[in-house]
């Protein structure tokens, strides 16, 4: 077999399974413009034979969908950006500063990237309830002021600013806040996109945390938000396809823009050493 | 390359060691101000509740009727003759070591096909193979969940599949593990492209020099340089594949009979469903020493197979 036919077969292998791949995302996107009807019916076809809003439109008439929405991009949004601030301070100090403890410590963070949440979710429960937390959206939040895993992607890509221009600043002046801000946040655009992606992506798909802190209807997210949906109206297909398209789609968009530099970063962390 | 993981990297030589600067103005006050956010964030939100699970699985421990009760070994020994624990073991080890096997090889296949073949379209492949891991798992599960199903699910309705695949014990499962594979195997194809492009090449064109096949190049010289990349990749998953509770609270709940209970799934519905604190501590204790078991393992294995490197 030549080369060339060998290349030709490969990518038409690659492609399928690359069709393969994506394929529930367009049956879940084109089933979520189907009436209910079309859903159940015997003959199926991919294409919505008649299209509808119906199903979207439907979401907020039976449902606060766009308050559990709102809610889970303002927790979202808001742990990802904590998280990515003290992952980045934190790696800043431990991959620039040398100080006694430090391999200690990082060795530690290490270590809390392998400890299952089953672990340690019951003391976190009733400590959150203790102190009166139940159903703040503090609750959301607090737990995820430190991410281990933050810790060890930036501390890694952080090991690569060179001395030589932190020294240089450190000559002209600069205080270690200025250093941090100016100097070392913006040389670490990868890592930080990709962090922003994954961090982004678990806080949305969290779903035990808020199903266990969060009581009132109108504070919680849309991943608990999606399985009470299910649950009231499990025959309602359409629904639940427009629901889980609205729930997939900031997160793919996200992803889609900025692919690119998300991957760099995200694999970057792994073979680092 | 060196292995992943390593918790010291390679410093540049210009900075010789043992030679302290002086610590510039502000820079204590950062560093302490670090140092202590870590030590006070994970001794309360991590190292204080190890400590009191633990303890608490020595308890009877119901936080509804706040019975909190010393029983010694009580809960250990209970789960020693519980079937639905066992089932829930096999089950995982099952489930990680098929889910592990599938991603690492599928993984491996991809990169190596679309590093070695693919010249046009790379960044295409990686975009569309990686979707499915940055997708929230609690939307996926469901929209699989439709497509099992036996009467509007893509299996029935366009491959003409009948079977009730959640709700026949001996397919739950596997239909549930086939999900998970189409999930992740992306995550595991980026991390080995990016070990791929990161590969010497004058290594890869002296073999090739020598006459060595693709092959042989393959077997012989990709392959080893990839092991600290396979170990990344097996550990990691067994990590959370231990976790994995998700996809079985939306798809199955454990059913049908006790076909698909993973560990963390019992541990949730012995804590949360059932209130039985102390007991699901118990497990979850169990579940950590496995997994440290397994991770102790894997690093073995590891710095066995390459010379005491990793």
């Amino acid at each position: 077999m030549s080369k060339r036919l060998q290349t030709i077969v490969l990518e038409g292998v690659l492609l399928v399974l690359g069709v393969t791949t994506v394929f529930p995302f367009v049956w879940m996107l084109f089933s979520a413009f189907k009436p209910n009807s079309e859903i159940r019916s015997l003959d199926q076809t991919l294409l919505p034979r008649q299209w509808t809003l119906e199903n979207f439109l439907g979401l907020q008439d039976t449902f606060d969908f766009v308050r559990f929405f709102a809610n889970s991009l303002g927790v979202a949004l808001a742990i990802t950006a904590v998280t990515i601030y003290t992952s980045c301070l934190c790696g800043y100090v431990l991959a620039k500063y040398r100080f006694r403890g430090r391999n200690a410590i990082f060795g530690f963070i290490l270590g809390t990237m392998m400890i299952p949440w089953a672990v340690t979710i019951i003391p976190r429960y009733t400590m959150f309830e203790a102190w009166g937390l139940r159903d703040s959206y503090l609750s959301l939040i607090l737990p995820a002021v430190l991410s281990g895993f933050g810790i060890f992607m930036l501390r890694q890509s952080m090991a690569d600013v060179p001395d030589a221009i932190l020294e240089a600043a450190r000559i002209d002046g600069a205080s270690e806040i200025y250093i941090f801000h100016r100097i070392v946040l913006p040389m670490s655009r990868n890592p930080i996109s990709a962090l922003t992606i994954f961090q982004f992506l678990w806080a949305w798909e969290d779903y035990l945390w808020p199903y266990l802190m969060i009581d009132s209807e109108d504070k919680q997210v849309l991943a608990v938000g999606l399985t009470t949906f299910s649950g009231r109206y499990g025959t309602d297909y359409g629904g639940l396809f427009a629901a889980t398209t609205i729930s997939v789609l900031p997160v793919l968009i996200v992803y889609l823009i900025f692919q690119k530099r998300f991957i760099a970063g995200a694999a970057a962390a792994a073979v680092k050493g | 390359m060196t292995a992943p993981l390593t918790t010291t990297p390679a410093r540049p030589a210009a900075a010789p060691r043992g030679r302290r600067r002086r610590a510039y103005k502000g820079e204590r006050t950062l560093r302490n101000s670090v140092v202590a956010l870590i030590i006070a964030f994970n001794a309360v939100l991590l190292v204080y509740p190890i400590a009191s699970a633990f303890s608490g699985s020595f308890h009877q421990w119901n936080p509804l009727n706040g019975t909190y009760r010393w029983i010694g070994g009580d809960n250990y020994a209970e789960l020693l003759h519980d079937p639905t624990f066992w089932t829930s073991l096999t089950n995982t080890l099952y489930f990680s070591v098929v889910v592990i096997a599938a991603r690492v090889v599928l993984g491996l296949a991809l990169a190596y096909a679309i590093w070695s073949q693919v010249t046009r379209h790379k960044t295409f492949f990686r975009a569309v193979f990686y979707m499915p891991t940055v997708t929230p798992m609690v939307a996926i599960a469901y929209v699989w969940k439709m497509m099992y199903n036996p009467q509007i699910g893509i299996f029935h309705t366009f491959l003409g599949i009948d079977i009730n695949w959640l709700y026949d014990s001996t397919w739950a499962l596997p239909a549930i593990m086939f999900m998970t594979i189409w999930k992740d195997f992306g995550y595991a194809v980026i991390l080995f492209l990016s070990a791929l492009h990161s590969l010497p090449e004058d290594t890869l064109e002296a073999a090739a020099v020598d006459g060595a096949g693709s092959w042989q190049r393959l077997r012989h010289i990709i392959l080893p340089l990839l092991h600290p990349m396979t170990i990344f990749v097996v550990i990691t998953s067994l990590i959370s594949y231990a976790q994995a509770y998700v996809q079985i609270l939306i798809m199955t709940q454990g059913g049908p009979g006790k076909s698909t209970f993973l560990i963390s799934y019992i541990i949730f519905d012995e804590a949360f469903q059932q209130y039985d604190f102390g007991y699901a501590s118990a497990i979850a204790f169990v579940l950590l020493i496995i997994t440290a078991a397994l991770t102790a393992v894997s690093f073995g294995v590891s710095a066995r197979r390459s010379g005491g490197r990793a």
